[in-house]
């Protein structure tokens, strides 16, 4: 149709343009009978007539732009004649469009991401009046466990500040309803608990939900309406409230597909009945981007649902040294963060002196706000370094690609000086020359422009895909907003206007006449080749920067691979059972995890089982520990099941392993690892010795000494001490894990494994099957993640930066034909002329290289926390990245080189 | 720049004069643009030589502007010839310039010589 179109619209304008020269020839025509008339000879006659007509073209240009149609017909004839030059050079045209496209792709992808994961505000109504509110302590002294003052136990999550701080989103109930029951800086304050995986019932068929505990005013406060019957209310709360529970849309949905008559039915959480009130609406995903609660429960049914001991069940909502609520409050109208924060950090201060804190003043803790527009931070605290990593990373890959755009760029104009000499001399404007030079520009812009969206939005799920890293509740949505997707287009236009008109300008400065000549060198411009070269250098010098991080992740991976595990990873199968949630209680727990190990150990291809409360290499806990003469010591610690280093394959080195008859009642014994008995029995024989370990504390007698394990793998080897979990009390609050050792690969038998548990218990879910390499390789996503992500960064930059890096040398070499043939001419060997142009590859090379190695030296520390076992300087390193940058640029360099030794200088010289 | 800037002008002021002198010379009849140029040379005894760089931009530009219209018709050197011919707009623009033309006479005319009351005849 379009095509239809563009023809008539063609041919009326050539009609046009026929008629348009018909009427300048009638004027020739005319002229020249005139002056046969007037004498002249016929051919004089017409020779004067078109010398004293003036520039015909010119005056066709001219009567053409008077027409209305022109610019579209105009920018016809560009585009067409834009495709012929491209199809003409189409390794240039594909290089070019694929170095934006790479570019552009992958910057948005990038910036998609950081944006849902950092920017994004709640879809919740005015996201912006939401603040956290956090506590700030000191630091604490070298010693180790004080907790700030006026603070006994926390229930939730304390991490480490810059400068050693402490930082946590958690506070005691009783500060909570205060501000909840009066101030003058939130119009309204709510408080939120993650309560993590629980198990969740759904006639009969248990399984794993994640839930949030919220105040009774969490949904009101957040603007958030009922998809189906209602949500949360205060009244929920009050005590002898029937349960209630809100389903997040999603979970209707998978769970109940979307079901109304679910709302009224009966679910239990943790052994707990409840009856479904409501469901969230459809966009509220919870207000931690990254993770959605499958269930929201009033916060007054934590203490039923969750296992607590009893003093913390009746102290939870009055103990004012318990800290473990979140909130989140709005701020009124008018005021502003830094008001509210003063405002509330006095009052918190005052809180804490008023419950009897003592102490310097110092040591207080400080409350702080934070904007909570975008949701809770931790899925920022745990990636946003990463992130922005990346985004450098990317930003470098645009830099290179449009670097190597304006270098392509600028070696065809050169290229095209001739044509564009031609052009002008021929009449064409000056401004002619520049459109068609920017439309070529934008036809390489566009597609890709648009190339660079597709990769994007693949390269964004690729991206949420990796940063999950295999854990099923993370959910982010992986869209590509519009002001992103403009954001790319317009980087793309301005990629193609930019560099097509600085080469542009450059090329219709022209000075027709040697140019026309067809000299290489009479017009070249000093300037341009050392802008080229600069650019070279640039390039090369960010690809090193890749180069040399990539090289500095994969030696972080392999030094982590290569950590000395100390037990037998291989087929070992691991799951988690929490019975403590199922609603067993006291020495029913033991009972049954002993129970489930023997079942285990009984199943064909089973070697072995054991339990313990944390997984090897992934987790641990630590414990002091006395010893006799009131000696006090650290360490960590691990309650496991009686065949758990046999299971391990974890070798006893002196005395005994734990048994089977290291039961309640019997004496209380431990194994020790070696760092143990390095640390703290210096030169004796442990095996014998008392101490005391855990709150008890409980009296142990050491019966052995263990090889020394990873506890967490990028530790070195640390004081440890395993007990029996049969001798202890098992916590129902914590599940355990266990491992199995399987003859055979241990993923094949998961599903009889599965099966068993089934049978054995079929209210307490199974967690967590994976087996023990899977888990181990799981906790190095991160590193995995950046040594993939940066070698694949690495291998692009280089590929860009070579394709620029041949680009501009087979161009030099093109330029200095003349030269190279004068030269071989004389005498020059094909050698020499090799040599000569790498040598002017190796020159870019190494002070692209030095370039690029001083910065990595200065952003090296901003990346160190996610490096392993390597320093800077590393010969390795060095020697790799410089390796690899060396034999690629002279790779890229030797294709010319060999064509500049090729040159016939008979042909050369007759050009001149 | 000073140079461009006069050229600019001298330009602007030969274009409106054109245009004038191009429908006054169509007052006699339909003529082609060839013709139109020998005409006004003619008439102004070699004073003025127009230049096609000029001429048939002001032919089109006045064409567009419905001035004057034209038609392909046969011409006595046996070829086609694009005739350009008034239209009722184009007299009226005539009568306009002529008179905006006079006034523009007079008025310099007593810049340059003040002491005159009105230009000699």
């Amino acid at each position: 149709m379009w095509r239809l179109f563009w023809r008539r619209k063609e041919r009326d304008a050539d009609l046009r343009d026929a008629d348009l020269d018909e009427e300048i020839e009638f004027d020739l025509a005319a002229e020249a009978a005139q002056r046969v008339q007037a004498g002249t000879s016929r051919d004089e006659a017409e020779r004067g007539s078109r010398r004293d007509f003036g520039n015909v073209q010119l005056l066709r240009e001219d009567l053409r732009e008077m027409r209305g149609w022109t610019w579209l017909e105009r920018l016809g004839q560009d585009v067409r004649y834009g495709v012929r030059t491209l199809r003409k050079n189409p390794l240039f045209a594909a290089m070019a469009v694929l170095s934006l496209a790479l570019g552009i792709g992958s910057a948005t992808a990038i910036y998609s991401v950081m944006d849902a994961v950092l920017f994004r505000a709640l879809p919740v109504s005015d996201p912006g009046e939401l603040v956290i509110l956090n506590w700030r302590a000191i630091k604490p002294p070298a010693s180790g466990f004080t907790q700030p003052a006026g603070i006994d136990s926390v229930d939730g999550s304390v991490y480490n500040g810059p400068g050693g701080d402490r930082l946590s989103p958690d506070f005691p109930w009783p500060f909570f309803a205060s501000l909840r029951d009066g101030n003058d800086v939130f119009s309204t304050v709510f408080a939120y608990k993650d309560a993590g995986q629980l198990t969740v019932s759904v006639q009969g068929q248990a399984e794993l939900g994640g839930v949030e505990f919220v105040s009774g005013n969490f949904f009101e406060a957040l603007g958030i309406n009922p998809a189906a019957g209602r949500l949360i209310y205060d009244s929920d709360n009050l005590a002898g409230a029937t349960g209630v529970a809100v389903l997040s849309y999603g979970y209707w949905r998978d769970r109940f597909a979307g079901d109304a008559a679910a709302v009224g039915r009966t679910i239990r959480i943790g052994g707990v009945p409840f009856t479904i009130c409501g469901v969230a609406a459809p966009e509220f995903f919870g207000i931690a981007p990254g993770s959605a609660p499958a269930i929201y429960l009033p916060v007054g049914t934590r203490p039923k649902v969750m296992a607590f001991s009893v003093g913390e069940k009746i102290s939870l909502f009055t103990d004012a040294h318990f800290y473990w609520t979140d909130m989140m409050g709005r701020l009124r109208p008018g005021i502003t963060m830094a008001r509210a924060e003063r405002e509330t950090d006095a009052r918190f201060r005052q809180f804490v002196i008023d419950h009897g804190a003592n102490g310097s003043r110092a040591d207080f803790p400080s409350l702080w706000l934070e904007a909570g527009g975008s949701g809770l931070d931790s899925l920022r605290r745990q990636y946003s370094k990463p992130l922005y990593v990346l985004m450098y990373m990317v930003g470098f890959i645009l830099a290179i690609a449009c670097a190597n755009i304006a270098n392509l760029l600028l070696a065809r104009a050169a290229a095209r000086r001739r044509e564009m000499a031609v052009r002008l001399s021929l009449g064409a404007g000056r401004a002619r020359v520049l459109r068609q030079l920017l439309t070529e520009s934008l036809l390489l812009a566009l597609p890709g422009g648009v190339l660079g969206l597709a990769i994007a939005a693949a390269g964004s799920r690729f991206l949420i895909w990796l940063l999950a890293g295999g854990s099923a509740d993370f959910h982010l949505r992986p869209t590509l907003d519009w002001h992103v997707a403009a954001f790319a287009f317009g980087v793309a236009m301005a990629t193609g206007i930019l560099f097509g008109l600085a080469p542009a300008f450059e090329a219709t400065r022209v000075d027709a006449a040697p140019a026309l000549k067809g000299s290489r060198d009479g017009a070249e411009r000093v300037r341009g080749i050392g802008l080229k070269r600069i650019l070279a250098v640039a390039q090369i010098a960010l690809s090193s920067l890749l180069v040399l991080g990539a090289v500095l992740f994969v030696r972080t991976l392999a030094n982590i691979h290569a950590i000395e595990l100390g037990f037998e990873a291989k087929n070992v199968l691991t799951f988690s059972l929490n019975a403590g949630k199922a609603g067993y209680k006291g020495a029913e727990l033991n009972a049954f995890y002993n129970r489930i190990e023997a079942r285990l150990r009984a199943l064909r291809g089973v070697s072995g089982a054991a339990a313990s409360a944390a997984p090897l290499a992934r987790r641990f806990y630590r414990t002091p520990a006395v010893f006799p003469g009131n000696r006090k010591g650290l360490a960590g610690w691990n309650s496991v099941g009686s065949t758990f280093f046999e299971t391990m394959g974890i070798p006893i080195i002196l005395g005994r392993a734990l048994s089977s008859h290291d039961v309640k009642g019997a004496a209380p014994v431990a194994v020790v690892n070696e760092a143990f008995a390095k640390a703290y029995f210096p030169g004796r024989n442990p095996v014998g010795e008392h101490m005391g370990i855990l709150d008890g504390p409980i009296d142990v007698t050491i019966v052995g000494v263990s090889a020394n394990a990873r506890e967490a793998l990028k530790e070195p080897f640390s004081p440890f001490v395993y007990i029996s979990y049969n001798q202890i009390p098992a916590p129902e609050w914590r599940g355990m894990d266990f491992e199995i050792r399987t003859s055979a690969a241990p993923l094949a038998l998961a599903a009889d494994i599965q099966r068993a548990m089934h049978e054995a218990a079929p209210d307490v879910p199974l967690g967590n099957v994976a087996t023990q390499a899977a888990r181990i390789e799981g906790s190095l996503t991160q590193e995995r993640t950046f040594a993939q992500l940066c070698t694949a960064f690495a291998v692009l930059a280089l590929t860009i930066a070579c394709i620029g890096l041949y680009g501009s040398m087979a161009y030099a070499v093109s330029r200095r034909t003349g030269e190279i043939g004068i030269r071989m001419a004389l005498g020059a060997q094909g050698g020499s002329v090799v040599w000569m142009v790498m040598r002017e590859v190796l020159t870019l090379t190494v002070a692209g290289l030095a370039v690029g190695v001083l910065c990595a030296r200065g952003v090296f520390p901003a990346v160190k926390s996610f490096l392993f076992g390597v320093r800077f300087g590393d010969p390795v390193v060095m020697g790799w990245a410089v390796g690899l940058l060396i034999v690629s640029t002279l790779a890229a360099g030797y294709a010319p080189a060999r064509r500049a030794a090729r040159v016939d200088p008979v042909k050369a010289l007759r050009h001149e | 720049m000073a140079g461009k800037n006069t050229e600019a002008n001298r330009i602007d002021l030969l274009q409106g004069t054109l245009d004038m002198l191009i429908l006054r010379t169509l007052r006699w009849g339909p003529q082609h643009g060839h013709g139109i140029g020998q005409a006004i040379r003619q008439t102004s005894e070699d004073l003025l030589q127009i230049e096609r760089g000029s001429l048939y931009p002001a032919l089109h530009r006045l064409e567009a502007r419905g001035m004057i219209s034209s038609e392909w018709r046969s011409s006595d050197l046996n070829r086609r010839a694009k005739y350009y011919q008034l239209t009722g707009a184009g007299e009226k623009e005539l009568v306009a310039e002529e008179s905006r033309w006079k006034l523009m006479v007079r008025a310099i005319g007593r810049v340059m010589r003040p002491a005159q009351r009105e230009p000699a005849k």
